[in-house]
């Protein structure tokens, strides 16, 4: 009885070790590639980067082809109307722009909250001024340059999003 | 015998329909229905486990012990669903993220544990392929057509987008409107939810989901 | 604080049965009696916390110090099934005529994906282990409440004159629809 199912466990261990060496580097890959694509998506030009892992937070200091900086790429996260949002966000060099913003993970609502992975709200984050902390109108266009318009219906996901992005930069920037 | 292995394989396509009449794997079901693409994923991964296991169950039968058969089905199962859980995540990165925790939730899927407890491990490997094959395309045939019903109408291909199919609710209004309509196709006569429980302990009254 | 919200999260917010749909065949199986319901609510609560704690031990002493993550399905449906055998031998002994009022369902919990998401989830997020614990009795207060409110209302529904094709699993996967749509009202409260 014991036997049996000892043989079968470690048979079954067996298996599985080698399964997990064949895709061990392939999933270990399209991890590289998923950050990759993020990185590249929101600091525009970046050839390479550099992982940069401190006090809770994940950046990635962006170089162009010949080394110089680009700017930094952030990760950033909290908790949004219906769960986490998960983002990356993009500031040049000098930090005194935002290059881009991309919603890595979110539960909000279908039809509205989601619309916060749509490219027209992400555009938004193009040039966004950051600093003051980036603010967000309702129902009109921004008039200064760190405001975005919030989507329709979804001031709170839309408001999630300001509020995630504002605290970890206030983090980034004490910490890098 | 011919006819015999044709029966066993058309049974979990509509009479036996791991679905809609026996009402097993209902989480799945609903959770990953949301897209035909994520539905049909989940069908075939499921698929492989229950064929592969149902095989192995059949090929071993003879050999594990009564008394630990449930432990080593749901060891057997569960190595199953890790190496399709690596595959999907080394070749199918985005369908293993948009199915998500229920991939490694088949290893508690009831179809698989009910199908090996009450078939696998009474008869030999080809009746058991023929079986798995059966449940399995009727799983899959069952979670691609809700999610087809609810991506359609969730995503307003044919008019105004109907929101509420992608949430929790439309999932279960649909599974269960669905259902309804099998009973009314199956003369009146309602699928039960299968108390039956596969494992059927010594001390329980024998259950088995067939 | 941080525990209040995976609490709040996790057996109302984004509760486990409405929203996550884990804990669905006995949510469909055993929600038709009040009594029935409370007890199998309370056996899987009791299984959810345990095995929250032992596969968060088995997972952050021996799988990921071992660089074993591809024996995490197998290990923890392994201490599952014993922990349910376990509570099985223990509700036999001390409690007979609640295992005996369980009968069959309670060998089902082991089948029952919530636990088995619950670890997957748990071990996902990187809970430590007081989040993990926490995360385990939400999860089962939040399945009772369901299962609870779900018998409750089948109670009354048996009452009704409902048609033949609906009776059963129809109804009641539809009743869980509306009852999804109200939770969803939840929504807002731990909103950042």
């Amino acid at each position: 009885m014991i036997v049996v199912l000892t043989v079968i466990g470690l048979v079954s261990g067996g298996v599985l070790a080698i399964v997990y060496q064949w895709a061990e580097p392939k999933i270990a890959a399209n991890q590289v590639r998923e950050t990759d694509a993020a990185v590249f998506k929101v600091v525009p030009g970046t050839k390479s980067y550099n992982t940069v892992a401190k006090d809770g937070l994940t950046y990635f200091e962006c170089l162009d082809e010949s080394g110089g900086k680009l700017g930094t790429a952030i990760l950033c996260q909290g908790n949004g109307y219906q769960g986490v949002i998960k983002l990356i966000v993009g500031v040049n060099a000098d930090f005194s722009k935002f290059t881009g913003m991309s919603i890595l993970e979110q539960l909000e609502t279908p039809g509205l909250g989601a619309k916060i992975s749509e490219a027209v709200f992400q555009a938004q984050f193009n040039n966004l001024a950051s600093r003051p902390p980036i603010e967000y109108v309702k129902g009109v266009a921004p008039s200064k340059p760190n405001e975005i318009q919030a989507i329709t219906g979804a001031t709170i996901s839309s408001r999630s999003v300001v509020n995630i992005i504002n605290k970890t930069i206030e983090e980034w920037l004490r910490v890098k | 015998m011919k006819k015999g292995l044709m029966f066993e394989f058309l049974k979990g396509l509509w009479d036996e329909s791991p679905t809609f009449r026996q009402l097993l794997g209902m989480c799945p079901t609903l959770a990953v229905t949301t897209s035909i693409i994520n539905g049909f994923s989940m069908g075939i991964a499921t698929s492989f486990v229950l064929l592969c296991s149902s095989v192995i169950v059949s090929l071993l039968r003879s050999v594990i012990p009564k008394e630990v058969r449930i432990a080593a089905y749901v060891v057997i199962i569960a190595a199953f669903v890790t190496v399709a859980d690596l595959y999907l995540k080394a070749n199918f990165a985005g369908i293993s993220k948009a199915l998500g925790p229920f991939v490694p939730l088949i290893v508690v899927n009831c179809i698989i544990l009910g199908r090996a407890e009450a078939f696998a491990s009474k008869n030999g490997i080809v009746p058991a392929f023929v079986d798995g094959l059966g449940m399995g395309l009727g799983f899959t045939i069952a979670l691609t057509v809700i999610g087809a019903i609810r991506e359609v109408l969730g995503s307003g291909m044919l008019g105004e987008p109907w929101v509420i199919m992608i949430l929790p609710s439309g999932a279960f209004i649909t599974l269960g409107l669905l259902i309804a309509l099998m009973n009314v196709i199956k003369d009146k006569t309602r699928a039960r939810p299968a108390p039956a429980c596969p494992l059927a302990c010594p001390g329980c009254s024998p259950g088995g989901v067939s | 604080m941080d525990l209040v919200l995976i609490f709040i999260s996790a057996a109302i917010v984004n509760n486990f049965v409405l929203s996550y749909f884990l804990g669905i065949c006995p949510f469909l199986g055993v929600s038709n009696k009040l009594d029935k319901a409370l007890s199998m609510g309370a056996a899987t609560t009791f299984v959810l916390v345990l095995s929250a704690a032992v596969t968060w031990l088995i997972n952050n002493l021996l799988l990921i110090p071992n660089n074993l993550p591809f024996l995490q399905y197998v290990s923890f449906i392994i201490v599952i099934a014993s922990l349910v055998q376990f509570v099985e031998m223990f509700m036999r002994k001390f409690t007979p005529p609640l295992y005996r009022s369980l009968g069959i369902y309670l060998p089902l919990i082991t089948t029952n994906c919530a636990i088995l998401g619950l670890a997957l989830l748990s071990a996902l997020r990187n809970y430590n282990f007081s989040q993990s614990v926490v995360f385990g009795l939400a999860a089962g207060v939040g399945f009772t409440l369901a299962l609870c409110i779900m018998a409750g209302i089948r109670e009354e529904l048996d009452l009704a004159p409902i048609p033949e094709p609906f009776k059963g699993a129809p109804i009641t996967l539809i009743v869980a629809g509306l009852l999804a749509l109200a939770f969803m009202g939840f929504a807002g409260l731990i909103s950042g």
